[in-house]
């Protein structure tokens, strides 16, 4: 047993879904060479295990309710909790992945993959590589050579898609019209598009921006 | 707590601004029911308006800057002011016009109406026939109060007395000096039950009568104790029923005392017709008799056969009714007679003739000359002439023909007259061309604003009017529109955010399911030991069926999200599906648009776009493709969308791609579309959808749909909702 422990890969998985935690536990389970060594439904619980249990690796969910996966990244980091992590989401934006590399992923699946590459996903950055599927390395790559939106034209961006005026964007970042108007140039250079509609749609395509919060 | 007080501070300034308004109107009400507004008053007679002023019968005229009454009508009436007049005092000075009735002042007069007596309040008059001043209550009905016998002189007509009459509350003083002399006589009454407050008037019975010099003040009880000091015997107001007719007698014909000052009447008069045929050359002197139809500008006479002008008369103060006996020469005209240093003798007072009614084309032939006639026509323009009289250019079919009538009580009419008027006017018929100007074949003169009716305004079909209503209608076509599309956006947006919605709680709930199950499944085939059992491969179909199930939850999600599904098309949003799909491979993928590019209702688009999306990942996880081609094409009312791809091909109804393919045929049918699949092993695989669209929106068929938009919205409010999403970007 204690030598099983040494050499099998300890996982931690964090997501706020039961069903996914269930199943993730078993299928895991059964594998040689592996040991769930823990579930958490949310970053902060994450965060509370970590402190007390090492892990090699973590599977990390990225949207959950309170601390979102980007967020537990940012905070381990911030912890200086030594662990790996596998961003394993059913989402496959542009900006989630970037975004999740930025905070230090090093892994990136989707919840559908098949057992086979989960299994090498895990095997590969607990032995210190990265591993992306290849079409998910296109994506990043692609975002990699686009300039960043600044925050204030994100903000811009996020109330131009709720379909308000310039003039009603104006008075809500009290900001004068022909400031927005800037704004709104350079996000549709940055983003390659044409017209206001376009870049609405096209910002929420890369999931620059979501219209529900 | 930001919103409360909003809300409280909106509520206090809409109660100020209330209060303000309720204080404003509470403001205006008091200035208008006022008892003293617009007091002291004097009349702007000698400059030629009295606009404030309103006749009930008679016909008042302004005549040298005096008000004129020609009309031996019983109970003519004049009036002006404030109802709320209350303390007051009215003096005028006036001049009886015939020998047989009264003319004076009413005060506190209100519930005015045409008709004799049909005022309530006090009247104060100057009557020739008992030489005596008047003064009494009038009720809808006359009671003669108490009256007095000015003297030295008694009242005589043609001669201008100074009458004042004051009211002050139910005491009522009437006061009237003859100019000549110093003495004043004075008259006076106490009401018990008065009238408290009421109008002034002018108002004359069976004598018409001039009014000039009218001035009106508020009055003080030391006014009237002034006033009493000369007033004779004060009267009471006995109850006594009141006399409907009044005191001044219906007498027409001249009393026996008149008849005595008649003088005699020349015995050869001739008919005025017979004035045509006298000589042009040597002006014969003779003597006709007849009734006085017009004074100013120039007198005119009628009798039975015809009329004749007599420019400047030696004549006595003439109203219009005057039977008068004319003599002087004779200088007959084309159509009508001149009468010139004639001399006018009056011989009594008689009811005025009545108009004919003719024709424009009738009075037109100078068979009307000089005589007063009726006449209807259709105002063509008015303008002022010479002398500030007001001319009309009246229309009647083709002939036209002008009015001319004299300033003063006229101007408010004329100013409100408006073109293209209906109007009935009677007036002297003159040919002349000193009046016509060779203009018009004839001029009519009217004799006061009386003589004018407004029969009908003009038709609202104007040209003015039209283009205000066409603007009208356009700018209430816009507001519709404008809020059609306002609405229209508001509820995409919403459905939009209902979508979004949806999208989330499939991602949280069924799409994480799905996953978990997956998982689980396989975690039970990783402990079965042979791989190669029923069960096994049981398992394996179970957990494809499971990642199937969770890739369509994603693919609706993505669906849902698919922010708008128009801006963008449909074939650019499958192309980038395919893209995405086959990103890192070897596959081309081809996306071809073939017609006319057009708006698709959001429904069916969404529903190729979800076909679209499981035939491109049918054929890039099965098929191993080379070639995708996506090719949509746009026909005359409807539109195709085929994908193609050159991979395996399959055995039709087999294994896992069944699911898939039953999906799209009922997405397909759901949107009444042809779908068609062709497929073999090795020969790749070809899927063509065909839906039909609504009709193109041309203004021909603006009509038929929106008749089909009602009917579709009554039966099913949700069937019609595609019908119109072309407005979507809005």
């Amino acid at each position: 047993m204690a030598d099983r422990r040494d050499t099998s890969i300890r996982i931690l998985i964090v997501d706020d879904h039961p069903v996914v935690l269930a199943g993730l536990t078993s299928m895991l389970g059964t594998q040689a060479g592996m040991e769930v060594v823990g579930s958490a439904s949310g970053g902060e619980e994450a965060l509370e295990m970590l402190r007390t249990n090492a892990a090699d690796v973590v599977l990390l969910d990225l949207r959950m309710p309170g601390m979102s996966g980007i967020d537990t990244l940012h905070a381990l980091k911030r912890a200086k909790i030594n662990a790996r992590a596998i961003i394993l989401t059913s989402f496959e934006t542009d900006e989630d992945i970037y975004r999740a590399v930025q905070a230090g992923a090093q892994g990136y699946l989707l919840k559908d993959a098949p057992q086979s590459d989960m299994i090498e996903a895990i095997r590969a950055v607990h032995s210190g590589k990265r591993y992306f599927p290849r079409h998910i390395a296109a994506r990043l790559a692609e975002r990699m050579m686009r300039t960043d939106l600044t925050s204030r034209e994100l903000e811009v961006l996020h109330m131009l898609a709720r379909g308000l005026t310039n003039k009603e964007i104006g008075s809500a970042l009290a900001i004068s019209g022909n400031t927005v108007r800037n704004h709104v140039n350079s996000i549709m250079e940055k983003l390659e598009v044409s017209d206001r509609t376009e870049a609405a749609t096209t910002a929420i395509h890369r999931g620059l921006i979501e219209l529900s919060n | 707590m930001k919103f409360p007080s909003l809300l409280r501070r909106r509520a206090v300034v809409a109660l100020l601004l209330c209060l303000l308004l309720a204080l404003g109107f509470a403001g205006l009400l008091a200035y208008l029911h006022s008892p003293s507004r617009g007091l002291p008053y004097r009349d702007s007679f000698a400059k030629g308006t009295a606009e404030e002023w309103k006749a009930l019968g008679g016909t008042w005229e302004l005549a040298n800057g005096m008000m004129r009454n020609d009309s031996d009508e019983r109970g003519a009436k004049l009036l002006s002011g404030s109802p709320y007049w209350h303390n007051y005092s009215i003096e005028a000075d006036i001049n009886l016009l015939g020998a047989s009735g009264d003319a004076g002042l009413a005060i506190r007069s209100r519930n005015e109406e045409e008709g004799v007596n049909s005022y309530s309040g006090y009247y104060a008059g100057l009557r020739t026939r008992d030489n005596s001043l008047v003064l009494g209550r009038a009720e809808h009905g006359w009671m003669e109060v108490t009256k007095a016998n000015p003297t030295p002189g008694g009242i005589r007509p043609f001669q201008w007395y100074h009458l004042k009459l004051l009211a002050y509350d139910c005491q009522i003083v009437a006061v009237v000096t003859a100019p000549s002399q110093a003495a004043s006589t004075s008259i006076a009454i106490n009401d018990q039950v008065c009238v408290q407050s009421g109008r002034i008037g002018l108002r004359s019975y069976s004598s018409g009568g001039i009014w000039r010099n009218v001035v009106v003040r508020s009055a003080t009880r030391q006014d009237l104790t002034e006033m009493l000091r000369g007033a004779g015997p004060e009267g009471n107001p006995e109850p006594k029923s009141p006399v409907a007719e009044g005191p001044q007698g219906p007498s027409e014909l001249p009393s026996a005392e008149q008849r005595k000052a008649i003088p005699r009447s020349n015995a050869n008069t001739q008919n005025i017709e017979n004035l045509l045929l006298s000589s042009f050359a040597t002006p014969a002197v003779v003597t006709v008799r007849g009734v006085v139809v017009l004074t100013t500008p120039v007198l005119f006479v009628q009798d039975s056969t015809g009329g004749v002008s007599i420019p400047q008369p030696t004549a006595p103060p003439l109203k219009v009714g005057d039977e008068v006996e004319v003599t002087g020469e004779v200088h007959p005209g084309d159509f009508s007679s001149t009468m010139e240093h004639a001399t006018v003798q009056m011989l009594w007072a008689r009811t005025p003739v009545p108009p004919v009614s003719v024709t424009a084309s009738q009075a037109s032939t100078g068979r009307y000359a000089a005589t007063f006639v009726e006449v209807q026509g259709r105002l063509a323009g008015k303008e002022r002439g010479p002398g500030n009289t007001l001319i009309l250019d009246l229309d009647e079919g083709p002939q036209s023909f002008r009015a001319i009538m004299n300033p003063g009580r006229g101007d408010y009419l004329f100013s409100k007259l408006k073109p293209d008027s209906s109007l009935r006017l009677r007036g002297i018929c003159v040919v002349d061309s000193a009046f016509t100007k060779n203009l018009t074949p004839f001029v009519l003169l009217l004799r006061s604003n009386e003589d004018l009716e407004v029969l009908a305004g003009p038709p609202w079909w104007s040209t003015g009017h039209v283009i205000v209503l066409i603007v009208a209608s356009l700018l209430l076509a816009l507001i519709g529109v404008f809020l059609y599309h306002r609405v229209e956006h508001w509820r995409l947006r919403a459905i939009l955010e209902e979508r979004e919605r949806l999208a989330h709680e499939m991602h949280d709930t069924l799409a994480q399911s799905f996953a978990g199950i997956g998982f689980q499944l396989q975690a039970i085939r990783n402990g079965l030991p042979d791989q190669a059992s029923p069960l096994n491969q049981q398992l394996e179909l179970a957990s494809n069926l499971v990642r199937h199930s969770h890739e369509e939850a994603r693919r609706s999600i993505a669906t849902l999200r698919t922010e708008d599904m128009e801006s963008e098309d449909i074939l650019a949003a499958l192309d980038r599906c395919a893209r995405r799909m086959v990103e890192g491979g070897t596959v081309e993928v081809v996306a071809q648009r073939e017609g006319d590019q057009r708006t698709i209702p959001l429904r069916i688009a969404d529903t190729l776009y979800r076909i679209g999306q499981e035939a491109v990942a049918n054929a890039v996880r099965h098929a191993h493709p080379s070639l995708l081609t996506i090719r949509l094409a746009y026909r005359g009312d409807s539109v195709c969308l085929l994908i193609e791809d050159d991979g395996d091909g399959f055995v039709q109804g087999s294994g896992l791609s069944g699911f898939g393919i039953r999906g799209m045929r009922r997405r397909a049918q759901s949107i009444s579309a042809a779908f068609q699949l062709q497929s073999k092993p090795g020969g790749g695989t070809r899927i063509r959808v065909e839906a039909t669209l609504p009709p193109r929106l041309t203004l021909a068929s603006w009509p038929k749909l929106l008749w089909k938009y009602g009917k579709e919205h009554w039966i099913d409010g949700r069937s019609a909702r595609h019908v119109h999403s072309h407005s979507y970007r809005g």
